[in-house]
């Protein structure tokens, strides 16, 4: 497989976030934070009104994109900044740019996007393509 | 509005350890239902999804969440928020290793945002080692915590 500098990586798309999914990831957290379990915890803390699924799916969203992109490759390095919520219910985007090419090392960079909303989560990775 | 200035400073944490006091196990049953949750099916090649970089180093710090804002004199309940992480990586996750996890604080910067009025920034890093004590990765996350009480 060749890839070039500007390339678009193929998109990465959760059509419906899932509150089970955050249910399953508050035990994988070993963290019961309720923003991301009880609706009626959100909404008195005037974050909305849908329960807030944990930051580290998103990035789990970007890195789904990226082992999809790039087959046996692995990432050394990875870098991503949450700037909005992703809600129960989202349909989310993961997609990704190709920057530059060193050998067999390809950096690009990364967004999550939420279905009108824009932009949540934006970032950078390294992979190692496979040798 | 306050000044900064004359804000009371973010507490002294900066150097304290995170080092953990177990071992954590990446179990194969758990990757799997993790990736389905994501959207992906499990590897068969018993490589463990990346993400764990961070649900490993999170459960086998030294500290819960809850602890580690107690730490930084913040109650989890007023809610922590994510700002970024990164992660480098020496070596692939796989299922059925266990490893353990070393770490600290690297500071906690007290800011005023528009947004969120005064808030503390938190950055520290974790790395995951093998029992030999290879280090198969080292992150670092920055948490925003909120200090409604002195906006």
């Amino acid at each position: 497989m060749s890839y070039a500098v500007g390339d678009a990586l193929p998109s990465f798309v959760i059509e419906r976030v899932s509150p089970d999914a955050m249910k399953q990831w508050a035990v994988f957290l070993a963290d019961p934070n309720p923003i991301h379990l009880d609706v009626e915890v959100v909404k008195a803390k005037g974050l909305g009104d849908k329960v807030i699924n944990q930051g580290p799916i998103n990035v789990a969203y970007m890195i789904n994109m990226l082992m999809a992109a790039f087959p046996g490759g692995r990432i050394e390095s990875m870098d991503s900044r949450f700037l909005d919520n992703v809600y129960e219910g989202d349909k989310v985007t993961a997609s990704g740019r190709i920057t530059a090419i060193d050998g067999d090392k390809i950096s690009c960079d990364l967004t999550l996007d939420a279905e009108g909303r824009g932009t949540v989560n934006a970032g950078t990775a390294t992979i190692q393509l496979q040798s | 509005m306050t000044e900064l200035a004359e804000l009371p400073p973010a507490p002294d944490v900066a150097g304290t350890r995170l080092d953990g006091t177990g071992t954590y196990t990446i179990s194969a049953v758990q990757n799997a239902a993790l990736c389905r949750s994501t959207g992906v099916e499990p590897s068969l090649d018993g490589s463990a999804h990346p993400i764990y970089y961070y649900v490993a180093t999170q459960v086998a710090m030294g500290k819960t969440v809850a602890g580690l804002c107690a730490a930084c004199d913040f109650d989890v309940e007023e809610g922590p928020m994510m700002g970024s992480s990164g992660v480098r990586f020496a070596a692939p996750l796989r299922t059925g290793s266990t490893y353990k996890v070393t770490g600290e604080i690297l500071s906690l910067v007290r800011k005023r945002s528009r947004k969120l009025g005064v808030m503390d920034v938190l950055t520290y890093r974790l790395r995951l080692h093998e029992l030999d004590g290879a280090v198969a990765l080292e992150t670092d996350n920055v948490w925003v915590l909120p200090r409604k009480e002195l906006a």
